[in-house]
């Protein structure tokens, strides 16, 4: 019986914790938020995060990657969502499992390794309940799929289509139009894909479901990160910060609601982890842990990054504050993969129509 | 991550399955059961658990010197989970295993180690805690209950409430004034006291009265003392040093997991699911909603409890972090008895005509209790905000 991080993950956890705070802090963060005509693509990052080897962590060893668990990838989600963390490393993480899991030998020769080596950008075009309407014919695709992340720098789209089957895109090839999009959260970019019969190559296996759990999965602990964030700066600023000549940290209605919100982070921390753990080991709980993790993280991380604004009070409401930084990315990620209340009607189905 | 149990104890496991199958007749784990058996149900449990120690089924984690099994700290999770899966009986000396025991094993005398830990265990003396008072709550410290020293016995005059089984114990151990000259924390002794003769009577000077809850039950009573004796020896730890004892007897809760209130609550969960069946209420959407949001709360509590697990099994002093267990599960609970109640409707109220819902009313009344006995849920948030969180006082 363990659970707890191995001594490896949390060295991992340490070095991408100092790595982060070394090389892209919030100042970085904001740089790329206020630039409005960037792409939102830090490249310097994206460089350094590929040669320190983390885009590698899922991809199997004979791909030239690391053929570490979901649980190693997690630990980097955590840290991405507690720095706000811009960048398609998420979208590539995800794209790269479909290939894993669903992709052809020569699939998985091609892409994985430059995955792992920080070579090529990927994302995944789904929308869950829109995915049979782009049509599969004749080796073409064609349809509309919104709100797919950094598609406008991807150098493939894994595109959900013709009820689930997955396939590769070009988003530069024919056919295919990207349109980015302005996002209230500019630590993404969402982005429309007009497909008119784009070539598609097809994965070949329908791993759909499986990739969709495992971003779940991802963004659950990206979600619990930047939780656990908002709480954090927003003990240490109540500490501090005095009205009616004390700290208002002192006040109880303001320590009540920072240890309940404490708690429920803490709660959806051991989701994200259990949940990472559930479906490397294959626990038979794992769909169930699945929509825990994701749709605690997602209600956790709204209400701690909304207290974070309120407990700020009107600096919290600012643009030079941080605040909004976090509130956004909690509100983007809670829908992504399925919100909190899509999760559990899942549960309901596993408990009480015993799917 | 390894969520598997080693072989030992899965061993462990298998040996104590055995026992309960041979052991736990099978009407025992009928709902309703104990609930039939009022007040006889007492005797019942309390012999049964004391052949379940003598079958080596108790004291999990206790040292062999002690009649403990020495087992491990994942052993002691697995026997919980067991019990509550299996619907074995609630112990009836839940206060005196939890608390005085260890305590004892740390602090005690040779004289009171010998004397006190194997007749608990063997249930041959059942115990309760005096530390509540009607003006000493949350504020604990302010207790006022007198215990004068007169040659070489204390003299105890005043009240204790919220006495978990008072009406079956016949000793507390509880916490006195001795001093009213020392700052308020200072001037407190832990005592043992006998509040009832052999035959079962009042020991003199001692009144107990049941105290009826909101749900009908009398768990608690009130007890009374007029100028009643008891030998200076009966003091556990150090005179005015009953602070520091009740800190230490209370550190002995924190390394329990929660996954015994995880079986049960589960269970519960499962019982008003299929409640929200028979009355055809499973489709409804925002039912569904609410059934999910306490699996929801469950299974975080479970994947907590393997973290404490973890930290108890790897030496880790768990501190204040037992606050957040705590509110975890009292919360939860208190959201799982609105479920019933929004899953039953009006018929909650109603308990027979063809829906048996008894269980269900009365633990949905009884979470209410949780969230204040143990530290109440607003002293267990100043604990987590000022010693985890680290926010002024």
């Amino acid at each position: 019986m363990y659970f707890a991080l191995t001594d490896e993950q949390r060295a991992l956890q340490a070095t991408v914790r100092e790595f982060l705070a070394d090389r892209f802090p919030l100042s970085a963060v904001r740089a790329l938020y206020d630039d409005e005509d960037g792409d939102g693509d830090p490249a310097e990052l994206w460089k350094a995060i590929g040669a320190q080897g983390w885009l590698a962590v899922l991809v199997p060893e004979e791909h030239d990657g690391l053929g570490l668990g979901l649980l190693d990838a997690a630990v980097l989600a955590r840290c991405w969502g507690e720095g706000v963390v811009p960048g398609p490393f998420l979208p590539t993480l995800v794209a790269a499992e479909a290939i894993r899991l669903g992709g052809t030998p020569e699939q998985k020769a091609e892409w994985l390794p430059k995955v792992a080596g920080g070579e090529v950008k990927l994302t995944l075009a789904t929308e869950v309940r829109r995915a049979s309407r782009t049509s599969f014919d004749d080796g073409k695709l064609t349809g509309t799929i919104q709100h797919v992340e950094y598609a406008h720098v991807a150098d493939r789209l894994v595109v959900a289509a013709d009820g689930g089957r997955l396939f590769l895109v070009d988003p530069k090839g024919p056919g295919v139009t990207v349109t980015p999009t302005e996002t209230l959260d500019r630590t993404t970019r969402l982005c429309d894909v007009q497909l008119a019969s784009a070539p598609g190559e097809p994965l070949a296996d329908p791993a759909l479901p499986e990739v969709l759990d495992r971003a779940a999965v991802l963004y659950a602990n990206d979600l619990a990160g930047v939780a656990r964030a908002a709480v954090n700066r927003t003990v240490d600023y109540d500490k501090t910060r005095e009205q009616f000549g004390k700290p208002v940290g002192t006040f109880q209605v303001i320590k009540h609601t920072l240890a309940d919100l404490h708690v429920a982070t803490t709660m959806a921390e051991h989701a994200g982890w259990y949940a990472a753990h559930a479906l490397d080991a294959g626990l038979p709980d794992a769909r169930l842990a699945v929509s825990v993790a994701k749709s605690k993280a997602s209600d956790v991380a709204r209400e701690a990054t909304a207290a974070m604004i309120q407990f700020h009070g009107g600096i919290g409401y600012t643009w030079e504050h941080d605040a909004h930084l976090f509130f956004k990315r909690a509100k983007r990620e809670e829908y992504q993969y399925g919100d909190a209340a899509t999760h559990r009607e899942r549960i309901a189905r596993l408990v009480v129509d015993g799917d | 991550m390894d969520l598997s149990f080693n072989e030992a104890d899965e061993q462990f496991r298998a040996e104590f399955r055995e026992w309960l199958a041979a052991n736990l007749p099978m009407e025992w784990r009928e709902r309703g059961f104990w609930r039939r058996q009022g007040e006889a149900g007492f005797e019942m449990r309390r012999q049964w658990e004391a052949d379940k120690a003598k079958a080596g089924f108790a004291g999990i984690q206790w040292p062999k010197e002690y009649g403990g099994r020495g087992g491990t700290p994942a052993q002691r999770a697995i026997y919980d989970e067991e019990m509550v899966r299996h619907r074995a009986p609630l112990t009836v000396n839940s206060l005196g295993l939890t608390f005085l025991a260890p305590t004892v094993m740390v602090i005690g005398t040779d004289e009171q180690k010998r004397d006190i830990i194997k007749p608990l265990l063997h249930n041959e003396v059942i115990w309760c805690q005096g530390f509540s008072e009607p003006n000493a709550g949350s504020d604990l410290a302010s207790l006022q209950c007198r215990a004068e020293l007169d040659g070489d016995e204390y003299v105890i005059n005043g009240q204790k409430i919220w006495t978990s089984n008072a009406m079956h114990a016949s000793k507390m151990f509880g916490l006195f004034r001795t001093s009213t000259e020392d700052k308020k924390h200072r001037g407190i002794t832990m005592l043992l006291v006998d509040l009832r003769n052999p035959d079962g009577s009042f020991a003199p000077g001692v009144d107990i009265r049941p105290l009826k809850q909101m749900s009908g039950a009398s768990d608690f009573g009130e007890v009374f003392f007029t100028d009643v004796r008891v030998p200076r020896s009966n003091i556990i730890g150090k005179e005015g040093g009953g602070w520091d004892v009740a800190m230490l007897l209370l550190s002995f809760e924190r390394g329990a997991s929660a996954l015994p209130q995880y079986a049960a609550f589960r269970r519960e969960v499962d019982d008003i699911v299929e409640l929200a069946k028979t009355v055809g209420r499973d489709s409804d959407a925002l039912l569904r909603q609410k059934i999910a949001s306490s699996v929801v709360e469950l299974e975080c509590l479970r994947y907590h409890s393997l973290s404490v697990l973890t930290q108890v099994e790897q030496g880790k002093e768990l501190g204040a972090s037992s606050s957040m267990t705590k509110l975890q599960w009292s919360e939860t609970h208190q959201d799982i008895g609105e479920l019933f109640t929004d899953v039953a409707g009006l018929a909650h109220q109603v308990s027979g005509d063809g829906l048996d819902v008894t269980d269900l009313q009365q633990s949905f009344l009884w979470s209410r209790s949780e969230t204040i006995w143990g530290g109440s849920s607003q002293i267990q948030r100043n604990i987590v905000s000022e010693l985890v969180l680290g926010l002024p006082r």
